[in-house]
């Protein structure tokens, strides 16, 4: 008996001391408990800094941005016909449908950043922390949700109004939301941005590439501007005058890797070489803009996969002595590429872009580029300060404006006392050539008589697919399989 | 004809058994006596003659006994002449022989009641008889002479209800499903190797011929004493151990060649640039210069017939064992070596398997199980569908030795990089270094109970590395060569202790009870990095590196602990009673949910002991089996509980800055998946033990089924890294046969048949949610499967082809698919003409509807094994029927919209009114989207296939008149020989979810082996 006593006793004694609860309390090794955090002014910021990421994906900024350009009809995809671009030939062609992985892409894109945006809104006031960094990291949040909606609003039309971040309790199947209650939101948050940031003069060199005070007035300019309020286009175009901002004299010190964040920066999206990540993962990403548009069978720059190749029609609308035709395009008989000659037999049109271009013998590899992406640049506001005046009446007021861009090309002022008409015509040229391939001209097409003036610029150029449909994206149809709330689907699809 | 073997072969039978009593009766002689006895010596035989070695000789009514050597041979003294020997065998008839020779041979007749064998059930065994749940042992006899590295592929169509789908990558190991697709989670059984809970390793850390017994445990009456783990079925292995006997050296080896089984047929050079003109012109795209005239380009190159080649492979084993009163031990050294039917593809792997066991004195007992293996699995930068889609108008080579490239626009060239220099100077590795290794002390107190403490290690380390060099094949370039090395390492412990209470009446009664505890923890951990840019490429290692160096590790751990009980009641033989309960704790769930409770009891009655069946000819046993249990799934991943952010890297003017974001929608409310089991069964065994039949039915739910929740996108965070929620409900129901007959059973000819049939249904109750679960992502912007109520799991959704427009005037009379004028750039005839569902005017979105189910109506395989003199012959067929396959590579092949290479059914294509009704135009861009997902890909999966042949033939002996080795078996083998199937692709077996894409397909294999015993 003493025997079976003594060997239940081992047993029990075993059974114990591996139960105990801790044995049974594993928490994750590799990931920080959002229970704690954040706690601190830093981390809070890190949280910020996640906020800025999904602006870097190719999703956006990366690539689905700047391809709008070809929708818009400056260029041609030219790297379609293999297997990769077909996507983004169907939307130039007008023949997009609701399994479009261009605009899968561009609907999934902003919602990480608004959710990040939401966490920083919701935790930042209940931190104890420097007002300063707190004001700040909330007009950041402010500030990038207004620019993930602004980019969703005028792709989609009516999406989904989420400023809370979201549980699994909560109802995670959202309808969508008229465009003009977007658009409150939109206003609100670059309003609330607008007090609580820092113009950029005061970030040091650690922090410039923050948004700041003058890239919210920037950024409101131009929700005014497409929603036709051109007074306060034209208040915030003034707010941002006062900043201290300058066009570069050189065009090209725009996409220069050396000048990056310049005097006319007022917002751009950052990149950065060896950032450790994949090229191909969401995180930390090199530019993909010098790979994709370098000439195909060039070895001007690493990669060099040939897409975005303008047309000849773009190309036509240099006036001569532009100086910003030899920054921005190759053609046969351009200036030397980093010492070597460009022929036309690299593209399908004989055009490739070179403006985001960063030569082989600087980056040696087609995964990390440093090369920032602009968003809002100093002429830009210039130009929309420009189209609001003439709209306002005030044409002669706004030639001021146009003129400073066309000189800094090394062009002559505008012919003076145009008619309305003309002058919108101009500064939407105007908008075509300073701002060619950083993914603004889709906007202008869709924005400028509801759209209208797209439409016939469209079908001008042989787009004749095109129609009032297609000013808006569908809903991707894998998004409406998850949640058949966003239904109906936008017209026409 | 069949009836009439049944009816003769019982009467010859009689005749045999009775030929060999009298043999016996005439041989027995008497020995000489001395003092203490009298010396009997005599030999062992079976129903062929062959001596039996380890048969045991027990003098009847004393506790004198011996036992046969290798030869058969005993001796023994005896006090008598009256003196009776019980001789016995494992398998076999005791038989009882008086001593009036002094040499006698004893022929022993198996014990065709096979029933008997003994079977694994969980923290203990049974007699089969006993059995009441639903539990299927594959005989290993029959599946060691397949030419396959991996156990598991040998067991296809051996076990009702056990699906496998075996992968053609070398090295692989298969997907098994038991009773269907039980969850949406994960459906992969636990794995049990010598009472080790395997946690990542898989079965090709196993040798084969190192295998003793495998059983699948299948419902819940059985799988239930594994609780948490047991609702996807259980697979319990065992390897061997020495035997009681003369020392055995074994030697195996077989070599074999392998192809592949079916290649698809693509276009020439000709007929690509026929192809790719029709297709940019109809695009209104001006066509290549280089191919206005095709006819000049001839065939071109055929880069499927430098991608496949013939693979190779090598295997030996090398084991010996020993056996004595009081220990034994088997030790095995398994090579394997093969080459794959897809270049730059091998798999080499090492096993030494040392298991022993020790009886330290009447009352303790220790043993090992010890299994060390290293492997390398070794491929290029392979990718079948770039081999298909690459242009035949390129060469592999440029006249310099360089890969070619696509040279000029992709329009014209393509974009595929060279697939053959990929995957020739691509080398990505798996170098695996496992270690599975368990030690278990035994002991025995007051007659009926044994204490068991077990402790068990699994140790898997892997190194992945991928080595790029650097290249410039024309307008493909990669500037720098790329080295990326990982090196991960997963650790677990396992700690059982059991006390087991036997007790055994006189009238044949039994009680068996167990109870026990078992503690398992997991901690993995990794670390990589990359970094690119050599100094020399001669020189492979990441600290010769110069640019864009990444570091990256992490890890994760978990842990679960139980306590069960078992018991076992056996009233007479006649009616069996099994109780089993565990309660697991899992780290995997939050506070408040961490335990779960796993029930189960069912019931045998065994008809045929009672009376009215005790003296019946026709049915010589049978047993009637009901059983219910629960049993939990706990597969969602370690931390679906907790809410976490990831850190990464963003930057600011150059500088770089932390970044937190958030990782998966948290839901801290999860709790275990439960699934309740209905089973019943009848074994029996008729016409004197010449049928066996084991039917099973059953009813298996799964409820609170873990679900991945549906996460839209607008929420911000992932939609594909998602929470489990228990949210659905799926019910399978199905009926497996086992049929073994032994149609002749001569000395000389024996033949028996297995037929193996199990049908399922599977259905979706519930999945708590408005909106369907999307499955089937592979890659594209749609999803091609889903999973929603009232239909199969997995079932493809899609638009319905309804033939080919063959006038633009037909396209005007249909619902508007792509509208306007332009046919470069809108629906124009010769597109595909989808049902307008709804019927309202548009095909959209909404005209998408069920268009295919990938699961098997049932599953069938026949297994005939004849046994001719010398000659062991065995043929086996294997069968799925009434799957859908969704042929996702005809996405690509036969896209006809992009400047590819296609298989040759676009030969067929749409080039004019009536043409064809079935496969569209070509044109560039596929204005129509000709390829949504749609019917056109939906292809019947059946199949019917001769799975193996294996002859083997036992060397007689007495040709070599040498004694240096005992036994010779050689033997000549063939593996998925042919197959009847409609289906088009490389091959029907293409995994659970019945999506073809980019798969490694499955080979045909001949082999040569030997197996030399000394």
């Amino acid at each position: 008996m003493k025997r079976i006593k003594l060997i239940f006793s081992i047993f029990t004694a075993l059974i114990a001391s591996s139960c105990s609860e801790s044995y049974l309390d594993k928490q994750p090794l590799d990931t920080i408990n959002t229970e704690n955090y954040p706690r601190t002014a830093a981390e809070l910021i890190t949280i910020v800094n996640g906020a800025y990421q999904p602006l870097q994906w190719p999703k956006l900024y990366n690539l689905r941005m700047w391809t709008s350009d070809i929708m818009a009809g400056n260029s041609i995809v030219g790297a379609g016909g293999g297997t990769d671009g077909i996507e983004t030939q169907n939307m130039s062609n007008f023949v997009t449908q609701p399994d479009n992985a261009g605009v899968l892409d561009l609907w999934r894109g902003p919602w990480p950043g608004i959710l990040m945006s939401n966490i920083v809104l919701e935790t930042a006031p209940t931190l104890d922390i420097d007002e300063n960094i707190k004001n700040r990291s909330m007009g950041e949040a402010y500030f990038l949700r207004a620019n993930y909606y602004f980019i969703l609003t005028r792709y989609f039309g009516d999406v989904p109004l989420i400023t809370t971040p979201l549980s699994s309790d909560d109802d995670l199947f959202p309808v969508r939301k008229p465009v003009n209650e977007i658009y409150d939101l939109i206003i609100s948050d670059l309003t609330n941005a607008i007090q609580l940031l820092p113009p950029k003069s005061s970030y040091g060199q650690q922090d410039v590439g923050r948004a700041s005070k003058g890239a919210a007035y920037g950024t409101l300019a131009k929700v005014y501007l497409t929603l036709g309020n051109y007074q306060e286009t034209v208040n915030m175009a003034t707010q941002v005058e006062g900043l201290g901002y300058a066009l570069n004299p050189n065009y090209a010190s725009n996409f220069d890797i050396n000048n990056e964040n310049s005097q006319e920066s007022i917002f751009e999206v950052q990149y950065a070489s060896d950032g450790g990540f994949s090229f191909w993962n969401n995180e930390n990403q090199a530019s993909w803009a010098s790979p994709f548009m370098g000439p195909r069978g060039s070895n001007f720059v690493g990669g060099s996969f040939g897409w975005n190749q303008p047309t000849q029609e773009f190309i036509n609308q240099y006036e001569a002595g532009d100086s910003r035709k030899d920054v921005t395009v190759l053609y046969e008989g351009c200036p030397d590429f980093d010492g070597k000659q460009y022929q036309a037999s690299y593209s399908l049109t004989g055009f490739n872009v070179r403006k985001f271009l960063v030569p082989l013998s600087v980056v040696s590899s087609y995964d990390n580029s440093p090369l920032n992406f602009p968003v809002l640049r100093y002429s830009d506001v210039l130009l929309m300060k420009a189209e609001a005046l003439n709209e306002l009446g005030q044409t002669l007021q706004a030639e001021t404006y146009i003129n400073m861009v066309r000189n800094r090309a090394g062009l002559d002022n505008i012919q003076s006392g145009l008619s309305k008409n003309d002058f919108r015509d101009a500064v939407l040229k105007e908008r075509r050539i300073e701002l060619a391939f950083e993914g603004q001209r889709w906007f202008d097409l869709i924005r400028v008589n509801n759209g209208e003036y797209g439409l016939d610029f469209l079908y001008a150029i042989g787009k004749t697919n095109v129609t009032q449909k297609h000013l808006l994206f569908p809903v991707p149809q894998i998004e409406i399989d998850r949640n058949p709330k966003l239904l109906p689907q936008n017209p026409g699809y | 004809m069949n009836k009439k073997i049944k009816r003769k072969v019982p009467h010859k039978l009689k005749l045999f058994v009775a030929l060999i009593i009298l043999s016996l009766l005439s041989r027995i002689g008497v020995s000489q006596t001395n003092n203490s006895g009298i010396i009997i010596s005599g030999q062992v035989l079976d129903e062929f003659s062959v001596p039996l070695a380890g048969a045991t000789i027990l003098e009847q009514g004393t506790t004198n006994g011996v036992v046969t050597d290798f030869d058969g041979n005993f001796e023994i003294v005896v006090r008598n002449k009256s003196a009776l020997l019980i001789v016995s065998y494992v398998g076999y008839k005791s038989g009882i022989v008086s001593v009036q020779d002094e040499k006698i041979v004893v022929k022993l007749t198996p014990d065709l009641a096979l029933l008997d064998e003994v079977v694994l059930i969980g923290y203990g065994t049974s007699k089969k008889s006993d059995l009441t749940g639903s539990v299927s042992s594959v005989r290993m006899d029959d599946v060691q002479g397949q030419p396959t590295s991996n156990i598991g592929d040998a067991i296809q169509g051996r076990a009702a209800g056990v699906t496998v789908i075996t992968s053609g990558q070398p090295g692989s190991n298969p997907t098994f499903r038991i009773r269907g697709t039980g969850t949406i989670g994960n459906n992969d059984p636990l794995i049990v190797v010598d009472g080790v809970l395997l946690n990542g390793g898989g079965l090709n850390q196993v040798n084969m011929k190192d295998v003793e017994s495998l059983q699948v445990l299948k419902d819940a009456s059985a799988t239930a004493i594994y609780g948490s783990r047991g609702s996807n079925g259980v697979i319990i292995i065992t390897t061997k151990r020495g035997k009681k006997g003369k020392a055995t050296l074994d030697i195996d080896t077989f070599t074999s060649i392998q192809t592949a089984t079916n290649v698809i047929d693509v276009l020439n050079a000709e007929q690509f640039a026929q192809f790719n003109n029709e297709m940019l012109s109809n695009g209104g795209i001006a066509t290549n210069p280089d191919f206005s005239n095709p006819s000049l380009l001839g065939k071109g190159t055929n880069w499927l017939d430098d991608f496949f080649t013939n693979g190779k492979q090598s295997n030996v084993t090398l084991s010996y064992s020993k056996g004595s009163e009081n220990s034994n031990m088997y030790t095995s050294l398994n090579v394997f070596d093969q080459e794959g039917i897809i270049i730059n593809s091998a798999y080499t792997r090492y096993i030494v398997q040392f298991n022993s066991d020790t009886q330290i004195n009447e009352k303790i007992k220790f043993g090992n199980s010890f299994k060390i293996n290293y492997d390398i699995k070794k491929n290029g930068d392979n990718s079948i569908q770039n081999a298909i889609l690459s242009l035949p108008t390129q060469p592999i080579f440029r006249e310099n030795g360089n890969y070619s490239g696509s040279i000029g626009q992709p329009i014209y060239s393509g974009d595929i990089e060279n697939p053959i220099g990929k995957s020739n100077i691509v080398e990505n590795s798996t170098k695996g270094y496992n270690l599975q290794g368990s030690i278990f002390g035994e002991i025995t107190f007051l007659k009926s109970f044994k204490f068991k403490s077990f402790f068990g290690v699994e140790a898997n380390f892997w190194d992945n590395r991928t080595w790029a060099p650097a290249y410039s094949w024309d307008s493909d370039v990669s500037e720098n060569a790329f080295l990326s090395e990982s090196s991960n390492r997963s650790v677990s412990l396992l700690f059982d202790n059991t006390i087991t209470y036997n007790k055994e009446f006189d009238n044949g009664s039994s009680i068996t009870a167990v109870l026990g505890t078992s503690a398992q923890e997991n901690e993995f951990k990794f670390l990589s990095g990359s970094i690119q840019n050599f100094i020399s490429e001669q020189a492979q290692t990441i600290n010769n590196g110069l640019e864009q160096p990444t570091v990256n590790g992490s890890g994760s751990e978990w842990s679960i602990f139980s306590y069960f009980a078992r018991g076992q009641f056996d009233y007479k033989n006649k009616y069996y009673l099994t109780a089993t309960i565990r309660r697991d704790g899992s780290s995997r769930f939050g506070e408040g949910n961490k335990y779960g409770t796993f029930p189960s009891g069912s019931f045998a009655w065994r008809v045929s002991e009672e009376k009215f069946l005790n003296e019946s000819k026709t049915i010589n046993d049978l047993k009637l089996r009901v059983g219910y249990g629960v049993t939990g799934n706990q597969e969602i991943g370690n931390y679906s509980f907790a809410s976490s952010y990831n850190t990464n890297l963003y930057n600011f003017n150059n500088s770089f800055v932390t970044a937190a974001v958030p990782t998966v929608l948290p839901n801290s409310n999860v709790k275990w998946e439960s699934q309740k089991q209905f089973n019943i069964g009848i074994d029996a065994s008729l016409f004197n033990h010449i049928v066996d039949i084991t039917i099973d039915g059953y009813i298996k739910n799964t409820e609170d089924m873990l679900v991945p929740q549906t996460v839209p996108v607008t929420s911000g965070y992932s939609d594909i890294f998602v929470p489990f929620i228990n949210a659905g409900e799926i019910k399978n129901s199905g009926i497996e046969t086992v049929v073994t007959t032994r149609n002749i059973d001569k000395e000389k000819f024996k033949w028996t048949t297995d037929f193996v049939f199990a049908y399922n249904k599977n259905e979706v109750i519930d999945i708590n949610s408005d909106a369907p679960l999307l499955t089937g992502g592979i890659g594209l912007n749609y999803n091609l499967a889903r999973i929603q109520p009232g239909y199969p799991i997995n079932v493809f959704y899609g638009f319905v082809q309804d033939g080919i427009f063959q006038t633009q005037n037909d396209v005007s009379n249909w619902a508007v698919q792509t509208p306007g004028t332009n046919p470069a750039s809108s629906t124009s005839a010769g597109d595909i003409r989808f049902k307008d569902l709804n019927s309202d005017g548009l095909i959209n979105d909404n005209d998408r509807t069920f268009i295919g189910n990938p699961n098997p109506r049932f599953t069938y395989s026949l297994n005939n094994i004849f046994n001719i003199g010398n000659f062991d012959i065995a043929i086996f067929i294997q069968g799925v029927q009434g799957n859908d396959i969704f042929n996702a590579n005809r996405l690509f092949t036969e896209n006809m919209s992009v400047t590819t290479n296609q298989s040759t059914e676009v030969l067929n294509r749409w080039n004019g009114a009536g043409s064809s009704n079935n496969m569209p135009r070509a044109v560039f861009g596929d204005p129509n989207n000709n390829t949504r997902q749609s019917t056109r890909y939906i292809e019947d999966g059946s199949y019917v296939r001769l799975k193996n042949v294996n002859i083997s033939y036992n060397v007689p002996l007495d040709a070599f008149k040498s004694k240096v080795f005992n036994a010779l078996k050689l033997y000549v083998s063939a593996q998925n020989i042919f197959t009847i199937t409609n289906y088009s692709g490389f091959d029907p077996e293409v995994g659970v979810n019945g999506i073809d894409n980019n798969i490694y397909p499955v080979s045909r294999t001949f082999i040569l082996g030997a197996t030399l015993g000394f």
